[in-house]
């Protein structure tokens, strides 16, 4: 049944009009301020349609009118979504408070519902308003705050293809079903993920330009189409209304056949899936069946010939370039077509034949990254990874895969202003990855090879993939380190939006599994590493016995997961020398994260802590909701709202409850641990990237009474044993704190205030949740309580309080 | 410490089988001791309940006829009586209850010094407690409760210094220099010496004046101090004590005429017309039990009398709860001889102590204690160790202390200064040099290493902050090393 609603303002009587008008746009999320216009005029159309995934596609012809986000209704699940707004007649503009942008008939442009805007349409006008469903992370490719850049150029190429169809949409809006439309968004994301990242093409012969514009549509369906074992030439020729023999020769012209880029890109899904530790409990069988491959035993072949080894071995150890492979395009029958874009000598040398080639090679390499970016993109598992094994019941919730890379993370701030990666509803179970930002003091074992970390650390002399790391001014202005002045370091990941989430709610973050993010360099293929580095900021920095008094120390470890129990051991350690970055600022000491080190100007010790074997404790340093102040708010203090907590504690199997204080929460994660002791004394522990698996638990603030929930103001973690109370120098150091507080919390904590605060949320807990008198509150906690020394390094010292659950043998959690 | 150091031939190395030995041995010893003063009666009991002494049965050989001149470790049995105990301080000048040898057992009844929170149940029966804890209008079975001066208004003694301590133990051939490692063999509660509550073990918890919550309450009045009376099983079989009454302190007039607002004396009787219990509290909570001695250590150097409240480089008051059975302690001998003396029992406490006192409750321990000469610690894991050093079965637990030796850092007024002084951040920077000190020491680890691994691997946590000079122990993984050779 299609749920179509046709509006004509001739059909309606004059008074009844804008009503009308305004309850079909308020599905999109909008407002016209058209009251007089639209009851005088009797031309005005709209038809509207939602998919079975709830987005909502409409096609609106009127007169000049101003739209605009309902912002007050901010119950509405807006966030997490994107307008899309095709301008097919008419022209118009969008203002902001910063800036107007001019649209011109044809332009195609992504809007941020949450944000606060105004569409002015200034002439009679014909839109296409599309309002997708989970597809934030849209906007968070453009990354930018700037509506300028989320316009899409549709004067050619992709763009045009984009606009292409969605004209040809609003022709055929009546006659497509709901349950057919879920296919269109996936097809309208992944094209806006090109569009977005689409570098102008820069094709000399205007001959080629059809054949290039081709050959991406070609490519486009061709992926789109890949799970389909029996695809072959005739099909898609038949689907893109070109002949066999066309396509042919545009697949020759770029050096290739069908055949060959068919599989290439078959068996380049394929890589990622096996190179993806996330999906280690699904066999090659299964992941090769999912790419059109309908028989083991032809994949296995024909990935031997590409890979020039099996995809078993090739999962045990993804070669060195799978980088490379990924950003440039397919394992190439012709190597030398690689080397072409890389080496300019070797350009100058080629023929014209080749010449000729180049630009159609760039489409098959361009289209390979774009994929990629939308493989690195959060999406809904498909259902071959619905069934990840889990520990709860999953009967009714959603799985999402969200990866990490420079479009997935924030690094060293939390804001409520930071659009969301990916929406969730309450009990859905997200996969995230996280990066430590540790990771460059050794490249080679904890980047090389990693798509996604290497995306985030990415920094050469022109450009820094993720430019802002902390929350200090973008120009560096108070110390001159870097954008952000490295004021907090953590890469987190996020943040995701969770539906109906409001401040009062509490929202329960289960930990259901950590998995280890493993090397994907040749020399150290699938081991894994972290580093510990003793800093300036941490306790012993003015305490040293040994010369130099004042030195920074970086202790790189193995994490060995397969042996029983999992360890740790120590490989060797450096001293920190002043380490020049890219854009060439010296950094003397660990002042600023992410600084690749170069380990030609270090001395590393080895044969260093030989005796001792390191029991591990995977956790997450960070797990953060948005806070309520706006702003951005430096990574490093733990607060109200989570963040730094750095307890080793919140390990696999354990729940972390936090007080919502945004719309939508905002959850973020981040600063994995393989191991920590209570106190992380020296700066930061094993740090150590991982994949954690989260099932969020929304609870809604009506629920809440008479449990503890009701009113939380601060982390409460429970593991399997044990309730921990996390108590902080400043239980919310901004409000204690005033305007200064980012800069006073570092210097007015102290363990006493931390302690005290400990003790009072213990105190608080035991009367609220277990009806506990004051005195007997006081009583239990000094004779069953204990209370441990959670970090001394982070600013907000933390002191946790450890109440054993087996004290209450009948208690039961509502 | 699997190493052994000691004297060479000895054989205290403790099994399974011949612990049993010494459970019954020291069950033996209390039956006899119970049955003499019932005997006796009254103030004849009293010569009953002197030191005894016998030889280690299984040392010698389960059927070999004891010989009490044959050479071997032997097993003395220590009551807790007016003459075998110090109130409230330690003393190297001390009369020692007894002297042993190197590889020698003692068994030692402690008492904690909240019995008379309720005389009825943890004084009432008990000969050992009654005589001690005996205070009429004429006298006092302890008359010195503290360090302080004995004219003082409060009391004598002044209750600088306030925990039971049974001993001193003087250790034949020990020392300044020396270490003297403790081993908690056993720790078994008291029974109630009243027959209305048989086969039960209580304990008294008091949120007093000096505790972390004091004046930082909710409910009115702010300023109160409560006590909490708590039931531990003793027969041993239920591992939870469960809370039984509590009430609210009221101004109590000793047996001389002094009236105490608060609890500012040690060993005051309650006057149980005067308070009112609330019942039924902390219902259907079990606090499961750790019994431990609190206050455990040698006599220091520093001063002839010294209070027992601090802790200090010779132990004392640590008030780690995992000072219990089947821990070993490693003391640096301060005067000749060590002086050893334990007390502050407790049937259970959290990390940090928080409201002043634990479930304080009368245990009795056996110890054996064994003398490590300083010419034989060089290359040991009790090098250079200058601070006591707690060894379980899985951990080393080193004490870290706002003043490691607070007697000789802060002067003549040190038994003053020490509580206004401290804080944990203090005794955080304490435990980490201490930690840092035995990772370089014994395990031969450069500075960097060690400030690694103890950040990656050792937990820091809150031992006390109620006993003037705070605790920070730090938790290191037995482990994580290959066990010695």
């Amino acid at each position: 049944m299609t749920d179509l609603k046709r509006f004509s303002a001739s059909a309606i009587p004059a008074e009844l009009r804008q009503p009308a008008w305004n309850e079909i746009l308020s599905r999109l999320g909008l407002a016209s301020d058209a009251a007089s216009s639209i009851r005088n005029d009797d031309s005005g159309h709209m038809a509207l349609s939602v998919s079975a995934r709830d987005s909502v596609f409409v096609q609106l012809t009127a007169t000049p009118q101003i739209l605009s986000p309902i912002v007050a209704k901010a119950t509405q699940p807006l966030q997490g979504t994107v307008l899309v707004l095709a301008l097919l007649d008419g022209t118009a503009q969008v203002l902001d408070a910063d800036q107007t942008v001019k649209l011109a008939s044809g332009d195609i442009m992504l809007l941020d519902p949450s944000q606060s805007w105004r569409l002015a349409l200034q002439t009679r006008f014909r839109i296409m308003l599309i309002k997708l469903e989970s597809s934030s992370f849209l906007l968070r490719l453009v990354r930018t705050g700037r509506q300028e850049a989320n316009r899409i150029s549709t004067q050619q190429g992709i763009g045009a293809l984009c606009l292409n169809m969605l004209q040809s949409l609003t022709e055929q809006l009546p006659h497509v079903d709901n349950n057919e439309l879920p296919a269109l968004e996936v097809t309208l994301a992944e094209l806006l993920v090109a569009c977005l990242s689409h570098k102008q093409s820069v094709a000399n012969e205007e001959a080629t330009d059809v054949q290039l514009a081709h050959l991406r549509r070609v490519c486009r369906t061709v992926d789109s189409r890949l799970d389909d074992p029996d695809l072959n030439i005739e099909q898609i020729a038949a689907q893109e209304g070109l002949s066999a023999r066309y396509l042919q020769k545009l697949f020759k012209n770029s050096g290739t056949t069908f055949s060959e880029y068919l599989k290439s890109r078959r068996i380049q899904h394929c890589c990622i899936d096996l190179a993806n530790p996330a999906l280690a409990q699904f066999s090659i069988a299964q992941l090769c069946y999912r790419w059109g491959f309908n028989d083991a035993a032809n994949f296995s072949r024909t990935f031997s010939q590409f890979m020039g080894m099996s995809p078993k071995s090739y999962r045990a150890s993804p070669p060195q370039d799978l980088h490379e492979q990924l950003r440039r395009g397919c394992p190439q029958t012709k190597p030398s077509a690689r080397s072409l874009a890389t080496d300019p000598q070797s350009f100058l040398q080629d023929d014209d034949i080749q010449k000729r080639r180049r630009p159609f090679q760039e489409v098959l390499d361009d289209h390979a990254k774009y994929a990629l970016s939308l493989r690195l993109a959060p999406k809904r598992v498909s259902d071959i990874e619905n069934t990840a094994p889990t520990q709860t019941d999953t009967q009714s919730s959603r799985q999402y895969y969200l990866p990490v890379s420079d479009k997935t993370v924030h690094w060293g701030y939390f804001s409520n202003a930071i659009k969301p990666v990916l929406t969730v509803r309450s009990g859905d179970i997200v996969t995230i990855e996280t990066l430590s930002q540790h990771a460059s003091d050794d490249c080679e074992r904890m980047i090389d090879g990693d798509a996604g970390a290497q995306s985030v650390f990415h920094w050469t002399g022109q450009t820094k993939n993720v430019d802002r790391r902390g929350a200090g001014p973008m120009d560096a202005t108070i110390f001159g380190r870097g954008a952000g002045e490295g004021f907090g370091v953590h890469i987190c990941t996020g943040p995701v939006y969770v539906t109906d989430a409001e401040p009062g709610d509490v929202l329960e973050i289960r930990i259901l599994d950590i998995q280890p993010r493993l090397s994907c360099s040749p020399e150290h293929q699938g081991k894994h590493f972290g580093s510990n580095a003793a800093t300036w900021w941490g306790f012993q920095y003015d305490d040293l016995l040994t010369e130099p008094k004042k030195r920074e120390v970086v202790t790189v470890y193995e994490v060995h997961q397969h042996t029983h129990p999992p360890h740790a051991k120590a490989i060797y350690n450096f001293r920190w020398t002043p380490q020049t970055d890219p854009y060439g600022i010296v950094h003397p000491t660990i002042d600023y994260p992410g600084i690749p080190v170069d380990h030609s100007s270090i001395d590393k010790q080895f044969g260093i802590l030989d005796k001792a074997t390191i029991p591990v404790r995977p956790h997450f340093g960070v797990m953060a909701v948005a806070p309520r102040e706006s702003g951005m708010v430096d990574s490093i203090p733990p607060s109200y709202f989570g963040g730094n907590m750095d307890n080793w504690r919140a390990g696999k199997g354990t729940k972390l409850f936090l007080p919502v204080a945004t719309p939508g929460a905002l959850f973020s994660v981040g600063d994995p641990h393989a191991s920590q002791g209570d106190s992380e004394l020296c700066g930061t522990a094993i740090e150590c990237s991982l994949t954690g698996v989260f099932q969020l638990v929304l609870h809604k603030q009506r629920d809440l009474k008479g449990s503890f929930m009701d009113g939380l103001s601060h982390p409460f973690l429970e593991t399997p044993d044990e309730w921990v109370l996390q108590g902080m120098s400043f239980s919310d150091y901004q409000a204690e704190l005033g305007p200064n507080a980012q800069t006073q919390v570092y210097k007015n904590s102290s363990m006493e205030a931390a302690m005290r605060d400990a003790f009072r949320k213990a105190r608080h807990y035991l009367m609220k949740e277990h009806e506990l008198s004051e005195d007997e509150a006081i009583s239990l906690i000094s004779v069953a309580v204990d209370f441990g020394i959670t970090q001394v390094v982070d600013g907000n010292l933390g002191v946790h309080a450890i109440i054993r659950k087996a004290i209450f043998p009948d208690y039961q959690a509502d | 410490m699997t190493e052994h150091i000691c004297t060479p031939g000895c054989t205290h190395g403790i099994t399974e089988e011949n612990k049993k030995d010494v459970v019954e041995e020291f069950d033996t010893a209390r039956r006899s001791f119970i049955r003499n003063a019932f005997v006796g009666g009254g103030a004849a009991s009293l010569g009953a309940m002197g030191v005894t002494m016998s030889p280690m049965s299984f040392a010698a050989g389960a059927n070999t006829p004891i010989n009490a001149d044959a050479p071997g470790q032997m097993h003395y049995y220590i009551p807790a009586t007016p003459e075998t105990i110090l109130w409230g301080y330690f003393s190297k000048s001390a009369k020692p209850t007894v002297e042993i040898e190197s590889g020698d057992f003692v068994t030692m009844e402690t008492l904690t010094h909240h019995a008379n929170d309720d005389a009825e149940r943890m004084v009432k029966g008990d000969p050992g407690a009654e005589s001690i804890f005996h205070w009429d209008a004429q006298r006092k079975g302890v008359d010195r409760r503290g360090a302080g001066p004995m004219d003082a208004k409060i009391g004598a003694g002044g209750g600088a210094g306030v925990h039971i301590c049974t001993g001193p133990v003087r250790i034949k051939g020990a020392q300044p220099g020396d270490i003297l490692e403790v081993r908690i063999v056993d720790v078994t509660p008291r029974p109630s010496g009243n027959p209305d509550y048989k086969g039960k073990t209580f304990g008294s918890n008091a949120a007093a004046w000096w505790g972390f919550h004091y004046g930082d309450m909710l409910t009115e009045p702010k300023k109160r101090e409560v006590v909490t009376i708590y039931e531990v099983d003793a027969t041993g079989e239920r591992n939870w004590a469960k809370a039984v009454y509590n009430y609210r302190w009221t101004p109590q007039t000793d047996p001389f005429g002094v009236v105490h607002p608060t609890i500012d004396y040690p060993g005051v009787p309650v006057d149980h017309s005067t308070i009112t219990k609330k019942e039924n509290i902390l219902r259907d909570i079990r606090i499961p039990i750790r019994p431990h001695f609190g206050t455990i250590g040698l006599a220091p150097a520093e001063a002839e009398m010294v209070n027992s409240i601090p802790p200090n480089y010779t132990g004392g008051n640590i008030d780690n709860w995992r000072i219990g059975k089947g821990a070993k302690i490693y003391f640096p001998v301060a005067v000749d001889g060590g002086m050893f003396s334990v007390g502050d029992p407790h049937a259970s406490q959290g990390d940090s102590e928080l409201c002043g006192t634990a479930i304080e409750c009368s245990l009795t321990g056996t110890f054996q204690f064994i003398l490590h000469k300083k010419a034989d610690l060089p290359g040991t894991s009790l090098a250079e160790l200058n601070y006591p050093l707690l060894e379980t079965q899985d951990d080393w637990v080193l004490h870290g202390f706002s003043y490691a030796n607070y007697l000789a850092e802060l002067g003549p007024n040190a038994q003053d200064d020490i509580y206004s002084k401290s804080s944990v951040d203090k005794a955080l920077r304490d435990a980490y040099r201490k930690m840092r000190h035995f990772l370089m020491t014994t395990q031969h680890l450069d500075e960097d290493e060690a400030i690694s691994l103890m950040t990656v691997a050792v937990d820091f946590g809150i031992t006390q902050v109620v006993d003037g000079n705070w605790g920070v122990h730090a938790i290191l993984k037995k482990s994580m090393f290959p066990a010695r050779s």
